[in-house]
């Protein structure tokens, strides 16, 4: 069932066939076919909730297949733990780097594999060795809490190898990374591919799995829909593949902009530690009502500072924050909430949600003072469950009621429940962190396209994203963000990707192509 | 292709003002050595640094040095272990069954045996069945009191005809070193300024050493080798930090869990035997354990979850105890006076780094406490029998906010 390009001969890395798994009331994965030849970049496509996830634990041994066969490298296996999958040379990097913050690199890549070359200065060297070979630097000593995303995962890849690992699950590598990062990532995957390496690549940004992958496979609703070259075809029939509809877009077609400012920023600053460079630097913002202000830069420049500071969850240095003219600088944040302000958090399982608790519960949160789900001082649950269906209904969020705990949702879904609660209530202003991060195409243009009828109705929006083309196509400003300050303005009408990439890394920020580009104010 | 380039993700380092932890260890005892002498010759209270108030406060921190290593080994494989005192308690009960008969040693090895039982349950009640960590400990301190007090009635009651009390335990044979005790005591005799109150520190560490005191040293040592520099360690450790990547890469979450809770609840019984074993005691007493293994656990919070810094932590509290025990109220009052001390360096410290509010806080208590020490002439002994407990309250509430705890430490774990 596959077509394209080979690199090697000899049996296929990994065969799955008619893989099936059933979890109480869904079936996961119905009669899987999946084939890998050594030494390609496989991607797996398909939504969120498609079935990926489920597949890649099974074939990673962290989850056993009801029916179907799994082969590795021609002969048959059966996993019952990941410590057999590794055994059998396949590693696996999670989306969720599987890292302990408080552990040395080292440590981190020894863990588990200790018999292979110990935890001391062997192991170090070996460590080393690896790093040196396949182009992933990074210092065995320092703490992982020290690093950046995109060296977490060089030290998740590094692991794998470390156990020596030939087939490499990669699930969702490139979601936290920006362009840059990513081709990196790719040129690391390529060179390594070239020395007899296996992967398997997890994603549903379509434009980079036809950047990387030799062939590709495409799973919706907990099966293979088929195998294709990417060469072959276009984002747009793969898209249609995975969802089986059209294909959505962020592109927002007529300025709704107004002149009436909803949010003022002025000279914001704030310092996370005493003597150290502030996280904010004098940031000056307006949002006007009707308009989407996009937020461009890597992460850890300040964005979630930022974000955190105009919704009051830290306190301002220097500043002051203006919502419609009303100085809310020294206001709580329920009380800036009740403003006016709507909030996606970036994080939705650290601050969106209460995992635990039923969707109506998650529907009071950060609502509990007002209509409809509270009355007084009491909170109204009838209120709450009735507006929880209305959201369940309006933001399409598939769940089978709104009594089960919101852990129970994928995540595309949790999100759209998450924007249907900040959209309650007629807010003037929604902060959207990474509004679709994580999600499936089918959540990704429900959520584009209600904060364009928001913003329609006059919303004025704050968007930070780590994704360029929503931030391109939903914003009607861009701002660079580096180092705690506003660097540079794009112009979304005419901005590439690639502009902002360099302009957000510092590389080409003063090379003014994205500074004369812009004509924000 | 060239990784190294990608600065803007990688945040700025840190300024690399971190000392390795052994010179913090000895600027530490350093600087208590200090504080200490000065605060003698100022207030003219010697019996602060002499060997007899020394060796109590060696006496006194083995049960909670012991606790707090109990408490390690839990915490750092993340399960709270607020038991240790119910532990320590079995522990006590053991060690007086077995050393009534057969001897010190033999009473070391069944606390060490009676307090791994608690451990064990624990064990189960957290990691096999996800029981709220703090839910089991409570209880098991709640078992531990009930079971002794029982067994105690049944047991030693026809002996010792009292039901709260055990015959006699034989104790542990001390050691002293051979001539550098004797010489340092002429040096302590002599009053000098400073010398005299390091020789006195140093003579109270090596006259009348136990082996039990020996032993706690050597399992503290013998913690941090096993638990920082083997495989072992590391997967115990990685069960703490984050049990789900360790699970993904093979490591058997379950059983490190309960090799560690077990070894807890074993060092916290020998924690007991410290205390049966204690020369001031006849033999098991109920209510003996007083809550060390609270302040076991303190001491170990107060240590950043780190044996040295344990170490530092279960010194402070026994030198607290085993000063108001042996000397009363007048000289706990000059460790006030040495508390103002203390706090007059913080406060030009944190002036130094411009930390208004903070030198402020720190000037009202030290005035506070000044008051205190001019005002009476001796601490009551009400007051100075909570000693401890103070010490432990008042350090937490200073110490506790720059602490790093495991980052699944109390997180109920499950498998898949």
């Amino acid at each position: 069932m596959s077509t394209s390009t080979p690199a090697t001969d000899g049996p296929p890395a990994v065969v799955l066939s008619g893989i099936t798994k059933r979890f109480p009331g869904v079936v996961a994965n119905s009669d899987v076919h999946l084939t890998v030849r050594t030494g390609e970049v496989h991607a797996l496509c398909g939504e969120n909730g498609a079935g990926k996830s489920t597949l890649m634990k099974i074939l990673y041994g962290m989850q056993h297949p009801d029916e179907g066969t799994i082969e590795v490298a021609g002969k048959a296996v059966r996993f019952r733990s990941p410590a057999d999958a590794i055994r059998a040379g396949i590693g696996m990097v999670h989306q969720h780097f599987m890292l302990a913050d408080n552990l040395t690199v080292q440590e981190n890549v020894v863990l588990g594999a200790e018999a292979l070359h110990g935890i001391g200065g062997r192991a170090r060297k070996v460590i080393l060795d690896l790093a040196k070979s396949t182009g992933l630097t990074v210092d065995p000593a320092v703490l992982v809490e020290r690093l950046g995303v995109a060296d977490r995962q060089r030290v998740e890849i590094l692991k794998v190898l470390y156990r020596g690992a030939k087939v490499v699950i990669l699930d969702e590598p490139t979601a936290v990374l920006v362009p840059q990062e990513v081709d990196e990532l790719f040129a690391t995957l390529r060179a390594m591919q070239q020395q007899g390496f296996t992967f398997l690549f997890i994603s549903h940004k379509l434009d980079e799995v036809r950047a990387i992958a030799d062939s590709v496979t495409v799973i919706r609703r907990g099966t293979t829909v088929g195998t294709a070259d990417p060469k072959a075809v276009s984002s747009r029939q793969l898209a249609e593949m995975m969802v089986g509809s059209e294909l959505p877009s962020p592109e927002t077609r007529e300025s709704t902009v107004t002149d009436r400012v909803v949010l003022r920023v002025e000279g914001l600053g704030l310092v996370a530690e005493e003597g150290t460079r502030p996280v904010l630097d004098g940031i000056d913002l307006v949002v006007r009502s009707g308009e989407v202000v996009g937020i461009a830069g890597v992460e850890g420049n300040g964005q979630t500072e930022l974000v955190e500071t105009i919704m009051g969850m830290r306190r301002a240095h220097h500043g002051r924050v203006l919502l419609a003219d009303r100085d809310v600088t020294r206001l709580g944040t329920l009380a800036r909430r009740e403003a006016g302000i709507g909030y996606v958090p970036e994080d939705r399982h650290r601050q969106g949600l209460l995992l635990t608790q039923p969707l109506w519960a998650n529907r009071v949160l950060g609502h509990q003072t007002r209509e409809p789900v509270a009355k007084g001082p009491w909170l109204d649950l009838a209120g709450a469950k009735r507006d929880t269906e209305r959201i369940v209904a309006d933001f399409d969020v598939r769940t089978p009621g709104i009594d089960v705990p919101a852990a129970a949702l994928s995540g595309g879904n949790q999100q759209k429940l998450v924007v249907g609660r900040e959209l309650s209530g007629d807010p003037v202003l929604l902060i959207a962190s990474h509004p679709t991060r994580g999600v499936d195409v089918g959540a990704q243009a429900l959520i584009w396209d209600e904060i364009k009828a928001a913003r329609a109705r006059g919303l004025a929006v704050l968007l930070i994203s780590a994704d360029l083309d929503e931030l391109i196509g939903l914003s009607d400003t861009i701002k660079v963000m580096l180092r705690g300050r506003l660097v540079a303005d794009a112009d979304p009408a005419s901005v590439t990707p690639e502009d902002l990439g360099s302009a957000m890394t510092g590389a080409g920020s003063t090379s003014a192509a994205v500074a004369e580009l812009g004509g924000g104010e | 292709m060239n990784p190294s380039e990608a600065p803007a993700t990688v945040p700025p380092p840190r300024k690399s003002r971190r000392l390795p932890g052994w010179a913090v260890g000895v600027l530490g005892v350093a600087g208590a050595v200090v504080l200490l002498s000065t605060t003698s010759y100022l207030t003219g209270v010697p019996q602060l640094t002499s060997t007899g108030t020394i060796q109590t406060a060696v006496r006194l921190a083995l049960p909670i040095l012991l606790a707090g290593l109990g408490g390690l080994w839990a915490e750092r494989a993340g399960v709270v272990n607020i038991g240790l005192e119910g532990m320590m308690i079995m522990g006590t009960w053991g060690a007086a069954w077995a050393g009534y008969q057969w001897g010190p040693w033999a009473a070391l090895v069944a606390a060490a045996v009676f307090g791994a039982l608690g451990g064990l349950l624990h064990a189960i009640a957290t990691v096999t069945f996800g029981v709220n960590h703090i839910v089991s400990g409570v209880a098991i301190n709640l078992l531990g009191a009930g079971l002794t007090k029982y067994l105690s009635t049944l047991v030693f009651f026809p002996l010792s005809h009292n039901p709260r009390e055990s015959p006699a335990v034989p104790k542990f044979d001390t050691y002293s070193a051979p001539g550098l005790s004797e010489w340092l005591g002429d040096l302590e005799a002599q009053q000098r300024v400073g010398l005299s109150d390091v020789a006195g520190i140093l003579r109270g560490l090596v006259t009348g050493v136990s082996p039990l005191t020996m032993l706690a040293i050597a399992l503290v040592v013998g913690s941090y080798l096993v638990l920082w520099r083997t495989r072992f360690g590391l997967r115990l450790r990685s069960c703490g930090e984050n049990p789900v990547a360790a699970e993904s890469l093979g490591v058997n979450v379950y059983r490190h869990k309960y090799a560690a809770v077990i070894a807890s609840g074993a060092l916290a019984g020998i924690g007991g035997a410290a205390l049966v074993l204690n020369p001031g005691q006849p033999g098991y007493l109920e209510g003996q354990t007083n809550g060390r293994g609270f302040i076991g656990l303190a001491a170990m919070i107060f240590g950043n979850w780190r044996p040295g810094g344990l170490l530092g932590g279960a010194a402070l509290f026994g030198y607290a105890d085993g000063l108001q025990l042996r000397s009363g109220g007048k000289t706990f009052l000059a460790l006030v006076y040495g508390a103002v001390l203390l706090l007059a360096v913080i406060v030009v410290w944190q002036l130094v780094r411009r930390r208004w509010f903070a030198a402020a806080g720190g000037i009202v208590a030290a005035v506070a406490l000044y008051a205190v020490y001019y005002s009476v002439d001796e601490v009551p002994s009400e007051l100075t029998t909570y000693a401890p407990h103070l010490v432990t309250l008042i350090v937490l509430a200073v110490a506790s906010q720059r602490l790093r705890m495991p980052a699944a430490d109390g997180v109920v774990y499950r498998r898949g």
